[in-house]
């Protein structure tokens, strides 16, 4: 495996933010790797870092944190310690990402024909009339209908739906290899989700992209991922294909967060997980699960490694009771 | 379950009526309720399913008369909740209260958490200043909370914890029939869990009747008994839970379905991209509302609306070619 050849490896990644004048880690140690059309689903609920890894990665972490050890490669080039030009370079460029909510990154004042052509004139040195033009493809590449009439419009003159698509028009201005996907379908309606994720899979195949999407829905991980890993405390607690993670989920919190979602197919009761995630400041030494976990045992007060299930080396976990060993 | 249902809607319409523009505003009107009607019986709970701005909030908000209707008849229990007096409304509301989405919003950050429940009993004379805080130590404990919570400020709790202060006190005027709007769509699925949870206790205990508002369709079949569906201000199906899931028959119902990803690889959606956004309510097309976005769409479905019409026992549906 190239650098080259896969756009983006995280490498004992390990971000801390400073509180109160104590540090803690908001994610330990997080490896992983996205190749060209490839979807990863990091999922888990809130607090468990998923947001805190896409800004580390992304270098848009706030003050206080920061990342302190491990590497981020893209296209071979390691952002952490990189000096701000580099960084400035490579973001937008090469990594997009997109929100939550669409409004609050896009500025309210100015129309959509510029807002997505102002990462052309920086990033690509086209005039404005080059980048007007441009723009006019890219939102006629993500199906917004009349693309030519609305590069003049204003954001809340959008809906919802259409505000996440100039998002993702925005996110492929440039070269882009990789697009980090913060829950980008959670405040859209079901059939919007539907219709923004088809729009992602086909710029995928035809664009050769690469996303790490972050997600708390397993239906939409099921649906579009190729890869799964599920965050819990800062920690990746299991990490596989995702057709091995939904026959054999094996973490105890990846099969009761699986327990604990109601399905349309009906079927089983629910299994709410007891207690809730503890404080930053609160998090039990070793395996930071085992404050809610009915397999936790003493040896849990170590952190246990990442180990293969079922002599699989693609499908990890960390946990004591559930690994081969 | 009693033959006369608890509550009793008949072709509700609400229009609101919007002014942008300046100097010379334009003035559209919003049919948000477009002839609704529907039953809760007692101790049932009716699932109010559909997207953003199909009217399913203001159902919740006309019916306890946080808003005034512009048309039909709400019967709860025999009474007439759109003609009921002042004081009249006061004892109904007692019997009807409400669940909200983000209970951080419907609770006073400076008020603390025994008056916050307190108050509807003191309001309505259930308890004394002597017994309020024994009464709402008992609710706090019924929903799950520790008793150290009485004395403590909203902010100290989490969502989920929040979620169970609100349902408290919902729960303090001993009502019949609880409106949730969307209680548990801000959750984490595990803390949603523990909620529908506690939900589902409490509805066995005091046989309460819910008109349960959600876009989920899981959360849906969990926990309710039926569902409506609603589209741009009409009820376009209604049915009971399983089978409004396992075979529905309106086209937007269907698509609903499909469109909701499902936790196994093997039944993943096909994420196909459906062109079509759910038209504006200002300016809802013509005929069945749906047309634009259906695949069976003719003629007839661009002129005339077709009316909710039983199908078989139980399920209706607004459809010229249901099924």
């Amino acid at each position: 495996m190239t650098d080259a050849a896969v756009p983006l490896v995280v490498e004992g990644m390990t971000t801390s933010i400073r509180l109160q004048g104590r540090l803690h880690h908001v994610v330990r140690d997080m490896s992983f790797v996205i190749r060209p059309r490839e979807t990863l689903a990091l999922v888990g609920e809130s607090g468990c870092g998923k947001s805190m890894t896409a800004l580390s990665v992304m270098g848009l972490l706030p003050p206080a944190a920061s990342i302190t050890a491990g590497r981020v490669l893209v296209d071979g080039v390691d952002l952490v310690g990189a000096d701000e030009a580099t960084r400035e370079s490579l973001r937008g460029d090469r990594l997009g990402m997109i929100f939550q909510e669409p409004m609050t990154s896009l500025n309210p004042v100015l129309p959509i024909g510029f807002q997505v052509g102002e990462a052309l004139m920086r990033h690509r040195g086209l005039s404005k009339r080059q980048a007007r033009e441009k723009a006019r493809e890219l939102l006629e590449l993500v199906r917004v209908p009349a693309a030519a009439e609305r590069l003049d419009a204003y954001p809340h003159q959008f809906s919802g739906g259409m505000r996440q698509r100039v998002m993702i028009a925005l996110a492929l201005a440039c070269r882009l290899r990789v697009l980090i996907a913060d829950e980008p379908t959670t405040a859209l309606d079901v059939t919007i989700q539907a219709q923004v994720l088809a729009l992602v899979a086909d710029l995928q195949r035809c664009e050769g992209l690469g996303v790490l999407l972050i997600t708390h829905n397993l239906g939409v991980v099921a649906s579009v991922a190729q890869r799964v890993m599920v965050m819990y405390g800062g920690d990746v607690v299991e990490s596989a294909p995702v057709a091995a993670f939904f026959a054999r989920p094996t973490h105890p919190y990846s099969s009761a967060l699986l327990a604990a979602m109601p399905r349309i197919e009906g079927g089983s009761q629910l299994q709410p997980i007891p207690g809730q995630v503890p404080p930053l400041g609160d998090m039990p030494d070793g395996c930071r699960f085992r404050s809610r976990c009915p397999l936790a045992h003493e040896r849990c007060a170590a952190l246990p490694p990442m180990t293969p299930v079922a002599g699989d080396p693609d499908h990890l976990v960390r946990c004591w009771a559930r690994s081969d060993a | 379950m009693n033959a006369t249902p608890l509550l009793d809607v008949r072709g509700l319409k609400k229009v609101f009526v919007t002014r942008k523009g300046w100097p010379i505003p334009k003035v559209a009107q919003v049919r948000a309720l477009d002839g609704v009607s529907f039953t809760v019986g007692r101790g049932e709970v009716l699932g109010v399913v559909g997207e953003s701005g199909c009217g399913k909030s203001t159902v919740a908000r006309v019916a306890l008369r946080l808003s005034e209707a512009d048309g039909g008849s709400i019967d709860f229990d025999g009474a007439d909740v759109l003609a009921a007096s002042k004081l009249d409304l006061r004892q109904l509301r007692r019997r009807m209260q409400m669940i909200f989405q983000d209970p951080a919003s419907s609770l006073d950050r400076r008020q603390r958490i025994v008056d916050a429940v307190g108050e509807p009993l003191l309001v309505h004379g259930l308890a004394t200043r002597k017994t309020v805080r024994d009464e709402v130590a008992r609710l706090i404990d019924e929903v799950g909370l520790p008793g150290s919570a009485l004395d403590r400020y909203p902010h100290e709790f989490s969502g989920g914890q929040r979620q169970r202060i609100g349902i408290a006190r919902a729960l303090a005027l001993r009502p019949d029939l609880i409106f949730a709007d969307e209680p548990v769509s801000a959750l984490d699925v595990s803390v949603q869990a523990q909620i529908l949870e506690l939900l589902g206790r409490i509805r066995r205990e005091r046989g309460l009747s819910f008109v349960f508002i959600s876009h989920d369709l899981g959360v849906v079949r969990y926990f309710c008994d039926r569902v409506v569906v609603m589209y741009l201000g009409r009820v376009v199906e209604e049915g009971p839970v399983p089978e409004i899931f396992v075979e529905p028959l309106h086209p937007y119902t269907r698509l609903l379905k499909v469109s909701s990803p499902e936790p196994d690889p093997a039944r993943a959606v096909t994420m196909t991209f459906q062109e079509g956004e759910p038209p504006s309510p200002v300016d809802p097309p013509s005929g069945c509302h749906f047309h634009p976005r259906c695949p069976k769409a003719n003629a007839c479905c661009r002129e005339s609306r077709p009316q909710l019409r039983e199908v078989s026992p139980g399920r209706s549906v607004a459809c010229h070619y249901p099924g």
